[in-house]
């Protein structure tokens, strides 16, 4: 998730037709001002930019790379812009690290701002200035890089902090793992019984590799909403690795839960799948033993998932 | 657990730009310039300290308005040399934060940009002007995919990573279960909510999630509202249970305990525990059921 760091769609190639027309806009004012020598760049870097847009607005295959073209474009000008002595060489030398924390992820954009630091500087040619346009170059440089970790980490803590798996309406595997020990002290506790069902897809591995995410995706919610239908309100589904799940039945007997396990897979060889046809499910159940930790329980488990997944 | 949300790397690249910032200010020429740049260095190392805190609560409100303050200062007080700083604003504005921040920052941007019009000559501020703004847009949208994808979750997800503790709209979703379930279970359920002290809650929350049993679980209701639900197998053991819990907590305490069968609206416990604190200020235990 974190290195899918495309601009929003829309906005963006928006944007570069925007910024096309301007330079396109550019061109004829050069050429009104008779000032000829200036008029190549824009007028060869508006089209440019056009066909950035066009790729940006693929919408199957984002490319990746519309926002180096942008940033290409944007060094170009820069770069002719930084040695004119009548124009402001201390404005334009802030905007490429900007540019490049705005339209790259967080490490090229580091790296590309760093690397191309002697060529800014060696542009804007002052001696005087030297010493402190490094330092504000740097500081600008380090600061822009502040947002994207920002972003990053707070990613990183809404990942960690949702239940939810993020391809389907199931628990994460730690939530779910959680879940399990919660379930079995209670169970405990009340003298419930408890029941884990445990559910593999054989068919996951090759839709993956062979019809890509989409239909591995819809083969997650195919069985995912099979057994909603089918669960309980506070029966928990969650995700154990890719292609397995354990639906945790509290307070249920071991016949209800083969009764259950009937009737779910009943219901699922039903569903047909466009790629593969029926969709194949195999089923397990596992009960805790009455000397049994929630570790041993869990590694149980995990051992007769695997062996469901070998067949 | 600090490496899993990026924290190390943003403490690092936070304390380079506070050396950066100090080297500029130790160089500056003007002392209100020298002061600026200082605020902004003292700003980055304090944030680099306070980086740590996994909490997902938002940062003060004043401490977030400084950057942009500082920034606008910088480029008020001497924009000649500080004028490349104008470009920060587009990065500025890619932080998350508030809607009303946003128009501020957006704001001071434009006022900073307008002031620089004498200094860099027409041609130049235009159009420095039309592509500040086509930037810090394409810094908004950027800024709004994590603004989806916070909306996206924030009624499901527990509020500090590893700890079972919920939002207020998961403690809705759970009575409603629990109530069901303990009645099918034959078992005693029972809601108590808290009122925690003025900044207190925070760390009152994590103590009583860490005295949990793993399938009990600590709401946050507001700002100083807090709820747990402790099922056990009938109403002795469920004493007895409240009791422990009770007994680590910190005196002084307003506690309202009801059982969930006999909980009508929340709303109503929530506003009675209110009043009972105000009324009180002391520890009081309402025990219904």
């Amino acid at each position: 998730m974190a290195d899918r760091h495309s601009p929003a769609s829309r906005l963006f190639p928006l944007m570069l037709v925007i910024t096309a027309a301007l330079l396109a806009g550019q061109a004829l004012w050069f050429y009104l001002m008779g000032e000829y020598a200036r008029i190549l760049l824009p007028s060869v870097l508006s089209p440019v930019l056009l066909v950035a847009a066009l790729m940006a607005l693929a919408r199957h295959h984002p490319s990746r790379l519309a926002p180096y073209l942008a940033l290409a474009c944007g060094y170009l000008l820069i770069a002719v812009e930084l040695p004119r002595q009548a124009g402001v060489p201390l404005l334009w030398i802030g905007l490429p690290p900007v540019l490049a924390a705005l339209l790259l992820p967080l490490g090229p954009a580091i790296l590309l701002n760093l690397v191309l630091t002697p060529i800014w500087l060696a542009l804007l040619g002052d001696d005087l200035l030297s010493r402190h346009s490094l330092a504000g170059y740097l500081t600008l440089v380090t600061l822009a890089a502040l947002v994207p970790w920002e972003h990053l980490r707070q990613r990183a803590l809404l990942r960690a902090t949702d239940p939810r798996d993020d391809e389907c309406p199931a628990l994460t595997r730690d939530s779910l793992l959680e879940q399990l020990s919660g379930e079995l002290e209670r169970a405990r506790l009340l003298d419930t019984p408890l029941a884990v069902l445990m559910l593999h897809l054989p068919q996951f591995d090759m839709i993956d590799e062979q019809f890509g995410t989409s239909a591995r995706r819809t083969m997650l919610e195919t069985l995912t909403r099979g057994v909603h239908a089918h669960r309980r309100e506070h029966d928990v589904l969650g995700r154990v690795d890719e292609s397995s799940f354990w639906l945790l039945l509290p307070n249920t007997s071991e016949s209800a839960a083969l009764l259950l396990r009937q009737q779910l897979n009943q219901s699922l060889s039903q569903v047909m799948l466009i790629e593969t046809g029926p969709l194949q499910a195999r089923t397990r159940l596992g009960l805790p033993r009455p000397s049994e930790t929630a570790d041993e329980f869990r590694q149980r488990l995990e051992n007769a998932t695997r062996s469901l997944a070998h067949g | 657990m600090q490496s899993k949300y990026k924290v190390r790397l943003l403490q690092i690249n936070l304390l380079i730009a506070a050396l950066l910032t100090a080297w500029q200010a130790l160089y500056a020429r003007h002392g209100v310039d020298a002061v600026i740049l200082w605020l902004a260095t003292l700003w980055l190392g304090v944030t680099a300290s306070q980086a740590a805190a996994p909490y997902r609560r938002p940062v003060t409100l004043p401490w977030q308005l400084l950057p942009g303050l500082l920034l606008a200062a910088l480029l008020w007080t001497s924009p000649q040399r500080h004028l490349a700083w104008l470009w920060a604003w587009a990065v500025l504005i890619m932080l998350p934060q508030p809607r009303w921040m946003i128009l501020l920052n957006a704001l001071l941007a434009t006022v900073t940009w307008a002031s620089l019009l004498e200094l860099i000559g027409f041609e130049q501020w235009a159009l420095s002007g039309i592509l500040l703004a086509l930037l810090m847009l394409l810094g908004l949208s950027r800024s709004q995919e994590l603004r989806t994808l916070k909306r996206g979750i924030r009624y499901r997800a527990r509020l500090l990573p590893t700890l079972p503790l919920w939002p207020a709209a998961q403690l809705h979703r759970d009575l409603e279960q629990e109530r069901r379930r303990i009645n099918e279970e034959r078992s005693h359920g029972e809601l108590m909510l808290i009122r925690a002290r003025r900044f207190g809650s925070w760390g009152l929350a994590g103590n009583l999630c860490r005295q949990l049993r793993p399938f009990e679980r600590c709401y946050r209701l507001d700002r100083l509202t807090l709820g747990l639900i402790l099922i056990s197998p009938d109403a002795q053991s469920a004493a007895l249970r409240r009791q422990a819990v009770l007994r680590q907590l910190p005196e002084r305490l307003a506690v309202r305990v009801v059982a969930l069968d006999r909980l009508g609206s929340l709303d109503d416990e929530c506003r009675r525990l209110k009043q009972a604190s105000r009324a009180t200020d002391g520890s009081e235990v309402h025990a219904h059921g």
